[in-house]
C-alpha cells in the first residue's frame, strides 16, 4: 500500500512536470524569432509578460552585440554577446508591462535600434533593466584610482626605504618590524591578477611556480625578504633583497605614472582583489614565517575599499545591493580585527581559533558573493 | 556589526529574486504524503522527483538513492531573524532542487545564477535535501534555549569512540542525497552559494552505496551484505513507532521530526584483510559470500538466537547478535539506518582511508541508537573500526507547502 502510494505521488509529479514541460514547450512554440543585420535590429514582434526566449539569429556577415533594452531609459534587460555571423542564441527574459525594443551593436557599424514593442498583458513585472557602464561613465573612477594609487604607491616607497635601511643595518628585529607596515602598504594598493605586469611577481610574488620554491633566484621581493628575515638567513642576504625591492618600487612608480589604465579593470578588480585574498591570505598559503596573512587580508579590505570609492558614482543606481557590500566589509572587517593582539602583532591564521577563523571565511564568502555582480554590470559596454 | 539579511540582500538576493520566484513558484502540484516516496525502484531516471513538500522530511524513508554528502554547518548569522532568514533560504533552495526546472537569467545584473553542471535545466534526480538541528543551535545565539528537547544533547564520546572534535557535531546537518555524484555536487554547490556568508562547513562527508553484488543487500567496505535486517520503510505503523517523533508533550514543535544519528566510522581494512574468513564471519555473524546468518543458509533467513544459546552457531558477541538480538525487549531499540560507504583518499601511514557513514533515524535516542551502542560496547569487531566523527541531530519536522519553511515550528 505504502509503494501504491508513493508511486501515485511520484506519478503525480511527473504529470506535473509534464504539464510544466508543455507549457514552456507553449512557451517555445510562441518563442520569437529575431534576425538582425547591420541594417535591421529584429522585425516588430508581440508578446505577453512573463518568461519569454527569444531566439537571435544574426544573419551578417559580421558579429555583433544584441541587447533587448528600454527604450527610455537605455537600461538592459537582457543581452547576447558576440553574436557570430549565421549563429543563433536564446535570448531569456522575464518579461513585465512596459516598452522593449532590441538594440543591435555590430562589429565597427554603428547601433542599430529594433522597434519599440510596447507589452500590456499578463504578469505586470519583469525583470528590472540596469544601465549599461561605458568607458565615459567610468572616466571619474579611473582618475580617482589613480590619483589613489598614485598618493598611496608614494606612501609604498617611504615605508620601502625604512625597511631597506633597517636590513642595511643588520639589525633583524628593526626590520622585521619595518617589514610589515611595507608590506601592508603594497598590499592597500588594489592589486590583483595582472594590475602590475612583470612588478607584482617582483615586489609581492609567491614561490609558488618557480623551480627552485623560496630558494629560486627569481624569487624576490616581499615574500622573499620575509622568508630571510623569519629564517635567520644572514641579514647581507636580506639587504640584498631590500635593495632591489626599492628599485622595483622605484619602476611601478615610474611606471605606473604613463600607465593607461583600463576602466573595465576596476569592477573586475573589485572582487578580485578578495578572491586572491581567499586563495592566499586566508588559507595562510602567503606566509613565509611572519605570521601576518590577516593583516595582509585587513589591508586588501582597504584596497577593495579604495576601487569601491572610485566606482561608487557609477554602481550606486545599478547595483540594488550595493549596500550590501558595506555590510560585508564591515562584517569582514570586524573578524579579521579580531587578529589583531593586544599587545600588537598578529595572530596567525593556523593559530585562530576555529570558531574566530569560520567567522573570518563566512564573511569572506558573504563578502565576494555581494561583490560579484559588480564586475558583471560594471563590463563596459557600448552605448552607441 | 552584521546586518541580519545581508546574505540574502547580496549578489543573489538583488534583482534575481523576482525572476527566481516566477521560474521556481510555476505552479506544480506537490503530493503530501506522511511517507514521503517510500517507492522501490524508481531510482533511474533523471526526471523523477521525490515530492519535497510533507508532514516529514523526504530522505529518511525515502529508499537509499545511490550517492550522498552529509555535511555539518555550524551558523555564522548575528541573530534569530537571521537563522529564520538562513532556514528560508534554504528552503527555496532545497524546494528549486528536488522539483528542477530552468533557474532564472540574470540579465547584465549578475553572474549566472546557477553553475550549469546539470546543464540548463536542473533535473531532480530523486534528490533529496533532509536538514537537522544539532544541540548547539540551542544556545543562546538565537533565544532557542527553551525549544531544545531533552533528548537533544551533543554525541557524546562512547568508551570505543576516537572522536576528532573538527569531524563531530556542528549547528545543522545537511543530507542531500541524489541517483548521482553530480547532481548531489550541484545541489551542495548550490546550496552554499545561497547561504554564503551565513554558515561554515565544519565537515563533510559524501558516500555511495554499492550496487547488488550480485543481488541482494549492498555490501560495505568489510566486504559483508549490511542491512538485511533493516527496518521496512514501507511499513507505516512500524515507522510511526521507531521512526518519527509523533508528538513531544514538552516540546510539541518537533512532532514529525525525527532523531537523526550519524557516525563517521573508519573501517581499518588493511588489517581486516589480513584476519581469515572465519574470524571475519564471527565477528559479524553472517557469512560473507551469501549474507546468510550463521546458522542459516539464505541472506533472508531468520537467525534462530534463543536455539543457539551459547553461541555455538552464531557467536554471542557477534555484531548481528549484539546490535539486534531479536528479543521482545529489544525489539523497541530498532533503528532506521541509512548508511553509505565512504572511501576518502589515504591516511598518513599510506592506508585507505574508508569506511561507513551510519546515518540512522529514529524516534528515541535513548531508547534506540544508545541503547544499542551501550549493547555493543567491547564488542570483538571495534578492533577494526574507529568511529572518528558525526553528531546527533533532530532532522526538522517537513514543510508542509510553497509558504513553509524548515523550522517554523521551532522559531513559532
Amino acid at each position: 500500500m505504502p509503494v501504491a502510494t508513493s508511486a501515485l505521488a511520484v506519478g503525480v509529479v511527473l504529470a506535473a512536470l509534464a504539464a510544466c514541460t508543455s507549457s514552456s514547450a507553449a512557451t517555445a512554440a510562441s518563442a520569437l524569432n529575431v534576425t538582425v543585420d547591420r541594417g535591421a535590429c529584429g522585425a516588430s514582434w508581440q508578446a505577453s509578460g512573463g518568461a519569454q526566449t527569444f531566439d537571435v539569429h544574426n544573419r551578417d556577415i559580421v558579429t555583433t552585440e544584441v541587447q533587448l533594452v528600454d527604450p527610455a531609459s537605455g537600461g538592459v534587460y537582457a543581452e547576447v554577446e558576440s553574436l557570430a555571423p549565421n549563429t543563433t542564441r536564446p535570448m531569456r527574459v522575464q518579461l513585465g508591462h512596459g516598452d522593449y525594443a532590441f538594440r543591435c551593436y555590430p562589429e565597427d557599424a554603428d547601433a542599430v535600434n529594433g522597434p519599440t514593442v510596447r507589452v500590456t498583458t499578463d504578469a505586470p513585472t519583469g525583470s528590472a533593466a540596469v544601465l549599461p557602464v561605458s568607458g565615459i561613465d567610468l572616466a571619474g573612477a579611473v582618475k580617482s584610482y589613480q590619483a589613489y594609487t598614485t598618493a598611496a604607491l608614494g606612501t609604498l616607497a617611504h615605508e620601502v626605504a625604512t625597511l631597506d635601511r633597517a636590513a642595511r643595518s643588520g639589525n633583524r628585529s628593526s626590520a622585521e618590524a619595518a617589514w610589515l607596515p611595507a608590506h601592508l602598504a603594497y598590499n592597500r594598493l588594489s592589486a590583483a591578477y595582472g594590475t602590475f605586469g612583470d612588478f607584482a611577481d617582483a615586489i609581492d610574488g609567491l614561490p609558488d611556480g618557480l623551480p627552485g620554491g623560496v630558494h629560486d633566484p627569481d624569487f624576490s621581493g616581499f615574500h622573499r625578504i620575509e622568508y630571510g628575515l623569519w629564517h635567520g638567513e644572514s641579514m647581507a642576504t636580506v639587504a640584498k633583497t631590500a635593495d632591489k625591492l626599492v628599485s622595483d618600487v622605484a619602476g611601478l612608480r615610474a611606471d605606473f605614472s604613463t600607465e593607461q589604465i583600463d576602466p573595465n579593470d576596476l569592477p573586475l578588480r573589485a572582487h578580485e582583489i578578495m578572491e586572491n585574498t581567499l586563495q592566499f591570505q586566508l588559507t595562510g598559503g602567503a606566509d613565509q614565517g611572519s605570521g601576518t596573512s590577516l593583516a595582509t587580508a585587513l589591508a586588501n579590505v582597504d584596497g577593495t575599499q579604495a576601487v569601491l570609492n572610485a566606482i561608487a558614482p557609477v554602481m550606486e543606481s545599478r547595483y540594488t545591493g550595493w549596500p550590501t557590500v558595506g555590510t560585508w566589509m564591515t562584517t569582514l572587517r570586524t573578524a579579521l580585527a579580531a587578529a589583531r593582539r593586544p599587545g600588537g602583532g598578529w595572530t596567525p591564521v593556523a593559530d585562530m581559533p576555529a570558531a574566530g577563523r569560520q567567522r573570518i571565511d563566512a564573511a569572506a564568502g558573504g563578502l565576494l558573493e555581494a561583490l560579484a555582480p559588480i564586475a558583471a554590470i560594471g563590463d563596459v559596454r557600448r552605448t552607441q | 556589526m552584521t546586518d541580519r539579511r545581508s546574505f540574502l540582500r547580496g549578489a543573489l538576493g538583488a534583482g534575481v529574486a523576482g525572476v527566481a520566484g516566477a521560474a521556481t513558484g510555476a505552479g506544480i502540484a506537490v503530493a503530501v504524503t506522511g511517507t514521503p516516496a517510500a517507492a522501490a525502484d524508481v531510482a533511474t531516471s533523471p526526471t523523477v522527483t521525490i515530492p519535497f513538500h510533507g508532514v516529514r522530511q523526504a530522505g529518511i524513508t525515502t529508499p537509499l538513492q545511490r550517492h550522498a554528502s552529509v555535511l555539518s554547518l555550524d551558523v555564522e548569522v548575528a541573530d534569530r531573524a537571521g537563522l529564520e532568514e538562513m532556514l528560508r533560504t534554504l528552503t527555496d533552495r532545497a524546494r528549486f532542487l528536488t522539483r528542477g526546472g530552468t533557474p532564472p537569467d540574470p540579465g547584465i545584473a549578475a553572474p549566472p545564477t546557477d553553475s550549469g553542471v546539470l546543464g540548463p535545466v536542473v533535473v531532480p534526480d530523486n534528490l533529496t535535501i533532509t536538514i537537522g538541528v544539532g544541540a548547539s543551535l540551542f544556545d543562546g545565539r538565537f533565544g532557542l534555549a527553551g525549544k531544545r528537547p531533552a533528548e537533544l544533547t551533543a554525541m557524546p564520546t562512547f568508551p570505543d569512540d576516537h572522536l576528532d572534535p573538527d569531524l563531530t557535531q556542528g549547528d545543522l546537518s545537511l543530507q542531500v542525497c541524489a541517483e548521482n555524484r553530480d547532481t548531489v555536487g550541484h545541489a551542495v554547490r548550490d546550496i552554499a552559494k545561497y547561504l554564503r556568508g551565513a554558515f561554515a562547513v565544519r565537515w563533510r562527508v559524501d558516500g555511495f552505496e554499492s550496487p547488488p553484488r550480485p543481488s541482494g543487500t549492498p555490501r560495505n567496505l568489510l566486504g559483508f551484505k549490511d542491512g538485511t535486517a533493516n527496518l521496512d520503510k514501507t511499513d507505516n505503523a512500524l515507522m510511526n513507532r521507531q521512526v518519527w517523533v509523533e508528538s513531544d508533550a514538552e516540546q510539541p514543535w518537533i512532532a514529525g521530526g525525527s532523531y537523526q544519528v550519524i557516525r563517521k566510522i573508519r573501517m581499518l581494512i588493511e588489517f581486516w584483510d589480513r584476519i581469515g574468513i572465519t574470524e571475519q564471519e564471527n565477528l559479524i555473524g553472517r557469512r560473507r559470500d551469501t549474507g546468510a546468518p550463521m546458522d542459516g543458509n539464505a541472506e533472508m533467513d531468520k537467525p534462530d538466537f534463543p536455539a543457539d544459546p551459547v553461541g555455538a552457531a552464531t557467536p554471542l558477541t557477534s555484531h548481528i547478535r549484539l546490535a539486534n538480538p531479536r528479543t521482545t525487549q529489544t525489539e523497541a531499540s530498532r533503528i532506521l539506518r541509512r548508511p553509505y560507504n565512504f572511501d576518502n583518499g589515504m591516511d598518513a601511514v599510506g592506508n585507505l582511508d574508508m569506511g561507513l557513514l551510519f546515518v540512522a533515524y529514529q524516534r528515541s535516542i535513548a531508547r534506540q541508537f544508545a541503547t544499542i551502542q551501550k549493547r555493543l560496547e567491547g564488542e570483538p569487531l571495534v578492533d577494526y573500526i574507529q568511529p572518528v566523527g558525526g553528531g546527533y541531530f533532530l532532522a526538522l519536522p517537513g514543510v508542509r507547502d510553497d509558504k513553509d519553511f524548515f523550522g517554523r515550528t521551532m522559531l513559532a
